[in-house]
């Protein structure tokens, strides 16, 4: 009996584990497309099937081991990739954030001017014969109405209840809402139009007060333009995603949609100053950048290697301490240095004696990166060139001190071009990874310091990957559209450097 | 004997230098955190005087869930290192041992994935969280659970590349010993392999945990709950830049904060340096 259970147990445990995962998938799916995430809900209903057919027959084994992999790397890499390349062809920001229908809705109910006379009311919010209603005062002219989205009866003043300040705030048929009931009508309160005259209507601004108001912009779905009815401008789909004046393209009715605007992006890399100027001026400076780290970082390490390559008095202690700036948590090390830059209290101006504004000069602040970042990335390149000159056979070097070779000699002209032979993918990886050492610039400089006034976005300090984050969630426009098309093309320049280290690698491979 | 000194002195000298260069910011770290002013101003390299004021201040001011943070990283980053392992290793298992068709491709593939810097879709992760977030708000932008879930994809790829470089050094002959004994794949993988990839899978567990530690701009951007933040970006919106504030309690901070991790690293040192020859590079 018992022998029976545990036999069976693995079997048993599978399938509450997959029925566990069948149920809350199924409920997400539901949820997605009930809130018209079809592209999400699509995605997981997918994932249901693949699990069922993959764990209930036994179609494919391998499968067994792959799926969850598979799925959580289409999910969360391969479908992000993907979804930036898409993004990339969108007009994709702020003002540009939502669906086309959406869009249109918004700018009708914006679409409105107040009458000639700026009427108000002071109002209360409540119902009329059960229907949502408002009771309007004009306290200056003793003017008092209810009004419904349908009809507007006005009243005499004898007939209400008014307060010290001339407002009405009861009436036989009309009963007022409470101030729960006003909090949870707040999305009605700001959208429903009330009855005033002709095309005219109230609308309220907050809860008690309102304005008359007539629609000004009318959408003609059948030609998919909007129309002034007051001064006859028309304005019509750009392209761009905005409605925008037939006569006066500038002039564009917000909010906007996400349209797709297939290669503009790309093109205004190319073509638009106000884009190509700050991206380039950021591009030299990222290679520059991740270039004079990979030479301070290995030079460095290299140097130690050399020295520490015999066995003297202490190197085990020498070489602890070496690898402590590695060992560190690197977000920790670099917000140590950026309050060690500091220019009033820093202990590096303390420790120079100088009061040099780090962060605020653009040639300092870079010295001040490349010098954090030989900090953080000498002791990786000290282990792999200790490493590495151990693993160069020492027969080589022998033969040419018998040859008469002195050891500058050997070092220059066996030792270190074995030895850039064997780091050169590493030292193509590491390029590719301070291409894109984000957190470093973020959590130092932030990419500063750039010239707030000229309204610019890149700073002295910014690489592409700061730049790209900077365009996409820093500032006061968030442009995902641009950033996504940023981040394809540094992808591409990434695969390429990568590939490229790989292939060297590969050489080196079927050599050994 | 003046050849043995002209050989090594200068390698003393190297040596001390760059110690001096190595040690420098973490000295100053410490002596800050015991310096009772807990300010950045360094009136002396030497310090004078001992408190443990800022220690005090980092569990005792109810303006820094310090505790809070750590727990929050700690939790994270274990879910990430257990949930990551047990995933990659299956993956790993299937690329290193089985036979299937496609195998070049998919191995190819990996390769192409594993390469691709998770931070460049970072506009296209925010977006499809944001709207996850639309139909189950607890996993989500701006949740923990959503983090995490974005955290175990992103790291699939690196992992079960470096699973499967390191699965690849294990003999395969157990393995065809017990096929040999008509066991099937699962038997394999359970009975057989997992037993012997333990250390392997304990020790890339270890490393995913370093990592996730490490990561900041996702965390950054999801988590804008002060109850909900990691340690790093807890510590950096404490800071936030104004350094000369709080500088005692962040040094204080992040001493703590780092121990665990310098300790796991150095115990690993061997692991990660062959990890760094394959030719990843620790963030």
């Amino acid at each position: 009996m018992l022998e029976n259970i545990f036999r069976h147990l693995p079997k048993v445990l599978k399938y509450v584990f997959l029925a566990l995962t069948f149920s809350i998938l199924v409920m997400f799916i539901q949820s997605a497309f009930a809130k018209k995430e079809y592209e999400i809900g699509a995605f997981l209903l997918l994932a249901v099937i693949a699990i069922a057919i993959t764990y209930l027959t036994n179609l494919s084994i391998p499968l067994k081991f792959f799926l969850p992999g598979i799925l959580f790397l289409s999910a969360f890499v391969i479908g992000p990739i993907l979804y930036t390349v898409v993004m990339s062809t969108f007009q994709y920001q702020t003002g540009n954030y939502i669906s086309k229908s959406q869009a249109i809705e918004r700018v009708q109910m914006l679409g409105i001017a107040p009458d000639e006379a700026n009427t108000t009311f002071d109002v209360v919010v409540g119902t009329y014969k059960n229907q949502f209603a408002i009771l309007a005062s004009d306290s200056l002219n003793k003017r008092y109405l209810i009004s419904t989205t349908s009809e507007r009866i006005d009243l005499a003043s004898d007939l209400l209840t008014i307060n010290e300040n001339g407002v009405a705030i009861k009436s036989s048929d009309f009963s007022p809402a409470t101030s729960d009931e006003i909090a949870g009508l707040d999305r009605q309160i700001s959208t429903t139009r009330f009855k005033y005259d002709g095309d005219y209507f109230i609308m309220l601004e907050g809860s008690s007060v309102g304005a008359v108001a007539r629609q000004v912009l009318n959408y003609k779905a059948s030609e998919d333009k909007f129309i002034n009815l007051v001064d006859g401008s028309q304005f019509v789909d750009n392209g761009r995603g905005n409605y925008a004046n037939a006569g006066n393209p500038e002039d564009i009715l917000q909010p906007g949609w996400r349209s797709p605007i297939w290669f503009s992006h790309y093109l205004d890399l190319v073509k638009d100053e106000s884009v190509r100027s700050p991206l380039f001026t950021v591009f030299i400076w990222t290679v520059i950048f991740a270039f004079l780290t990979v030479l301070t970082q290995f030079a460095l390490g290299l140097l130690v290697a050399i020295a520490m390559n015999k066995p003297i008095w202490g190197r085990r202690v020498y070489r602890s301490i070496f690898i402590l700036p590695y060992a560190m948590p690197s977000i920790m090390s670099i917000l140590i240095w950026g309050g060690m830059f500091n220019t009033e209290f820093g202990a590096i101006n303390a420790l120079l004696g100088t009061d040099i504004a780090w962060f605020q000069n653009a040639t300092f602040a870079r010295v001040a990166v490349i010098m954090v970042n030989l900090w953080l990335g000498f002791p990786y390149f000290y282990l792999i060139t200790s490493g590495a000159m151990q693993a160069i056979p020492s027969e080589l070097s022998e033969a040419a001190a018998i040859d008469g070779a002195s050891p500058r000699q050997i070092f220059a002209r066996i030792t270190l071009p074995l030895l850039l032979k064997i780091v050169t993918p590493l030292l193509i990886a590491s390029f590719a990874f301070n291409f894109n050492n984000f957190n470093l610039i973020y959590l130092l400089t932030g990419g500063g310091p750039r010239n707030e006034l000229d309204g610019q976005i890149a700073g002295a300090t910014d690489i592409l990957i700061s730049y790209t984050y900077k365009i996409a969630f820093g500032s006061n426009i968030q442009d995902l559209g641009l950033a996504s098309a940023i981040s394809v093309i540094i992808f591409i320049i990434i695969a390429s450097i990568s590939l490229y280290g790989v292939r060297k690698s590969k050489v080196l491979d079927s050599f050994s | 004997m003046r050849k043995w000194l002209a050989d090594n002195l200068w390698r003393h000298a190297v040596g001390i230098l760059v110690s001096f260069f190595a040690l420098f910011p973490l000295y100053l770290v410490i002596i800050s955190s015991i310096n009772p002013t807990g300010s950045l101003q360094v009136s002396s390299f030497i310090p004078k005087e001992f408190s443990l004021n800022n220690y005090q201040k980092l569990f005792n001011d109810p303006t820094i869930p310090y505790l809070v943070w750590m727990k929050n990283t700690l939790l994270i980053s274990a879910a990430v290192a257990i949930l990551s392992v047990i995933i990659g290793a299956s993956s790993a298992f299937a690329f290193s041992r089985l036979r299937f068709k496609g195998k070049r491709f998919g191995i190819q593939l990996l390769f192409l994935v594993q390469m691709f810097p998770a931070i460049l879709a970072l506009s296209a992760v925010y977006v499809i969280m944001e709207r996850v977030y639309n139909f189950a708000p607890g996993y989500g932008l701006g949740t923990q659970p959503g983090l995490l879930l974005v955290y175990l994809g992103g790291a699939m790829g690196v992992n079960i590349w470096l699973l499967k470089g390191f699965v690849d050094s294990i003999p395969i002959e157990l393995d065809e010993a017990a096929k040999v004994d008509g066991a099937s794949a699962m038997q394999t993988y359970w009975q057989i392999f997992i037993p012997l990839a333990a250390p392997i899978l304990a020790v890339v567990s270890l490393l995913s945990f370093i990592g996730t530690f490490n990561e900041f701009i996702l965390a950054r951007l999801f988590l804008v709950d002060m109850n909900s933040r990691t340690i790093a970006v807890g510590l950096q919106g404490f800071i936030g830049g104004q350094y000369s504030q709080n500088w005692g309690a962040f040094a204080a901070g992040s001493i703590i904060a780092s121990v665990p991790i310098v300790i796991i690293f150095l115990s690993l040192q061997k692991y990660i340096i062959s990890g760094l020859t394959a030719g990843s590079v620790k963030g």
